[in-house]
């Protein structure tokens, strides 16, 4: 039985609203914002987001303030006519800084405005520079020789240009070696991680499926992986992987998978083997799980009379078990191939992107980009192309491979 | 009874190799928590029983580097977590099990979605908006939690919606009962075991998150468990002792939830993938 809804009714479900609104969409289309901005937290003239040019009056102040001082200091060392020529200069800038003593912040100002500032800045440096290069005091050391011309660069940065890229971000992430590297290391960690625990899983399922002893006991420890936070089973395959001390690495060593005990976590092929392992462990008992529930369902009646009509078991296989779980099959598949697409607690903790960024996958990447490099704008436009890439999985189960995930939800 | 066949004993062979690669690591960290630095550096790396075990990993870990603290900061935000997520899952998904309204069918895939797609696309909005609001290093973080679990717990709510007789209601709604008392007087009880087996698993991914509290979470005093362990280290050793007594600390809670709440855990998995 299915009612219309009134007001009423609504007010239950607003908190969920809300919350999707604010910790979902809010941050999805900040980080699609991001990414069309050159964004860095760790520079200022990057840090906020400028879609036309502003002034930074308080660095304007501060650089004319210096320049002055330099010059002051300078002044005694050149000849009568540059004296004066300084003193013009100074008192050039003295009148600058009261045009604008107004700005304190960092704010949009007009076009004209823009156009003075930047005619005054290269006017000074052109005579600033004239007197310090030139040939009369080639033998004279000016206090502040080197200090000058870093001091004119800073001025001209207080005209913060716009650092709205548009596409460029983009343009970036398609030439970029790196992203697609990772998106094939990412890609070959799903899909062998995916099967492995999808053939492994299913075996599992099929005997807990039976009604046999201590099939609870299997359960129960068959959850403890996966209950378990990643990062410590991360941390225990770390250690049994270890070049030196650790057990795994010693027995595949002794068993001859390996030549060298290293070889586990010191080459990229070796850690991506361990970390896809260290991943099966976690995962299969769960993908057991959800398939027990999809084999549950299948109507016992049904094997009998397969066997009646002289169906062997594989035969009943294929043809009763496999199409009647399809649905659940599908959507097992799914949701761990996009959990899987995601990973990043397991490849940061064991092994970091590394040997050589030989296991970075694209959340370790954009997550380097964005914390490390504190390259917002960049690493937010790694992560849409991650967003793509899950709308293009879940795209081809639920259209193409047939996954039929809401049906039961909307009926 | 009927005589084992080859295929069987395949069976047997296939259960019996799968719970010991299950169970190995788990004992392998426990004989390695009692070992001595100097063993687990040293010739009795492999050994299965050290012959000084000792206890100072556990008392170093717990005193030292406290990571009772780390075990108590998880706690708060997992049950906070868990308390929010339960009450606000249930309403909704009472209501989109119940109700017809203009966007239902939209208003799940976009429950779907959400808890579909990368995580990494919420982390740096998040961070930028708690340090502007000053929220890092606090149990705020909880609220961003809600993103990660709530999505899963509507989902596997409205199975358990769904399974409560609509005749129910009628006769409550009958005898005058607003759709707030219905809910919580003759549809929650009835639905317990769905909403209490979302509560678990809700639980469970507050208790393991790491990329949220890795990043907002990050001075010593607010870290969780998985922060908490993976930092067990310093530029040049990390400090195997430690962590594996750490890892055998916290697998205890776990093993507790996972010993007690079976059922509901496994009943959580199938409902939130499976259609009936």
């Amino acid at each position: 039985m299915v009612k219309r809804m009134t007001f009423k009714q609504f007010v239950f479900i607003l908190p969920l609203l809300l919350f999707i609104c604010v910790f979902s969409f809010y941050p999805i289309v900040t980080s699609f914002m991001y990414s069309l901005f050159d964004y860095r937290n760790n520079d200022q003239s990057y840090n906020s987001f400028y879609i036309s040019e502003q002034f930074n009056g308080s660095l304007f102040q501060e650089d004319c303030k210096y320049i002055n001082y330099f010059l002051s200091s300078d002044i005694t060392l050149v000849e009568e006519a540059d004296q004066k020529e300084i003193a013009a200069i100074q008192e050039e800038i003295n009148v600058m800084m009261e045009q604008y003593a107004y700005i304190t912040d960092t704010v949009k100002i007009s076009d004209s405005q823009i156009a003075e500032l930047r005619e005054f800045g290269s006017n000074i440096r052109e005579r600033i520079m004239a007197i310090y290069n030139s040939d009369k005091y080639a033998d004279v050391a000016f206090y502040n020789a080197e200090k000058m011309p870093v001091i004119l660069d800073n001025l001209d940065s207080t005209i913060v240009s716009s650092n709205f890229i548009g596409l460029r971000n983009y343009i970036a992430l398609v030439k970029d070696v790196r992203f697609w590297k990772d998106l094939g290391h990412t890609i070959v960690f799903t899909v062998i991680s995916v099967s492995f625990e999808f053939v492994l899983g299913f075996c599992l399922a099929l005997i807990m499926n039976q009604s046999i002893k201590g099939i609870g006991m299997i359960r129960t420890l068959g959850l403890i992986p996966w209950a378990i936070p990643t990062v410590v089973s991360a941390m225990m395959w770390k250690y049994m992987y270890d070049g030196d001390f650790g057990v795994i690495a010693f027995l595949f060593h002794k068993i001859g998978f390996i030549n060298k005990q290293a070889a586990m976590l010191m080459t990229p092929d070796g850690a991506m083997a361990s970390a896809i392992m260290a991943d099966i462990w976690k995962t299969t008992p769960y993908m057991a799980l959800l398939l027990v529930a999809g084999l549950q369902v299948i109507d016992t009646g049904l094997y009998e009379a397969a066997s009646i009509d002289g169906s062997g078991k594989i035969s009943s296989f294929f043809r009763i078990t496999l199409p009647l779980m399809k649905p659940s099959i599908m959507v097992a598949l799914l949701f761990r191939t996009l959990d899987s697409f995601r990973v990043f607690d397991l490849l940061t903790v064991l092994t970091g992107g590394g040997p050589g960024n030989g296991t970075e996958t694209l959340s370790i990447y954009s997550n380097k980009l964005i914390f490390s490099q504190s390259n917002y704008g960049y690493g937010s436009a790694v992560v849409i192309g991650m967003f793509v890439c899950v709308a293009i999985i879940a795209f081809i189960y639920i259209k193409v491979l047939g996954a039929d995930i809401i049906s039961s939800k909307t009926s | 009874m009927r005589k084992r066949t080859a295929f069987d004993w395949a069976c047997l062979g296939f259960i019996i190799l799968f719970l010991c690669i299950t169970v190995f690591p788990f004992v392998w960290i426990v004989i390695t928590s009692f070992k001595t630095d100097a063993d687990i550096h040293g010739a009795a790396t492999y050994a299965i029983i050290s012959s000084n075990a000792t206890l100072e990993n556990y008392i170093s870990v717990i005193v030292e580097k406290g990571i009772l603290t780390a075990i108590k900061n998880s706690f708060i935000n997992a049950a906070l977590t868990t308390v929010y997520v339960t009450i606000t899952a249930s309403m909704s998904a009472y209501m989109i099990a119940r109700y017809k309204f203009k966007g239902r069918s939209i208003l799940i895939i976009i429950i779907l979605g959400v808890s579909m797609f990368p995580q990494m696309i919420l982390i740096g909005p998040i961070f930028n908006m708690f340090y502007k609001l000053g929220w890092l290093n606090s149990y705020m973080i909880t609220l961003p939690y809600g993103c990660i679990t709530l999505p899963s717990a509507v989902w596997i709510m409205i199975t358990h919606f769904k399974q409560v007789p609509a005749s129910l209601e009628e006769a409550a709604k009958m005898d005058g009962c607003t759709p707030w008392q219905t809910l919580w007087q003759i549809v929650f009880p009835i639905a317990a075991p769905g909403i209490f087996a979302s509560a678990i698993l809700t639980f469970i991914s507050a208790w393991n998150e790491y990329l949220l509290s890795l990043t907002l979470n990050s001075e010593t005093a607010w870290m969780s468990v998985p922060v908490r362990i993976a930092n067990l280290r310093d530029e040049y050793t990390i400090y195997w002792g430690q962590i594996t007594a750490a890892a055998a600390i916290v697998t205890i809670p776990t093993l507790i939830i996972v010993l007690l709440f079976q059922k509901q855990i496994v009943s959580g998995i199938a409902n939130g993938g499976v259609k009936e």
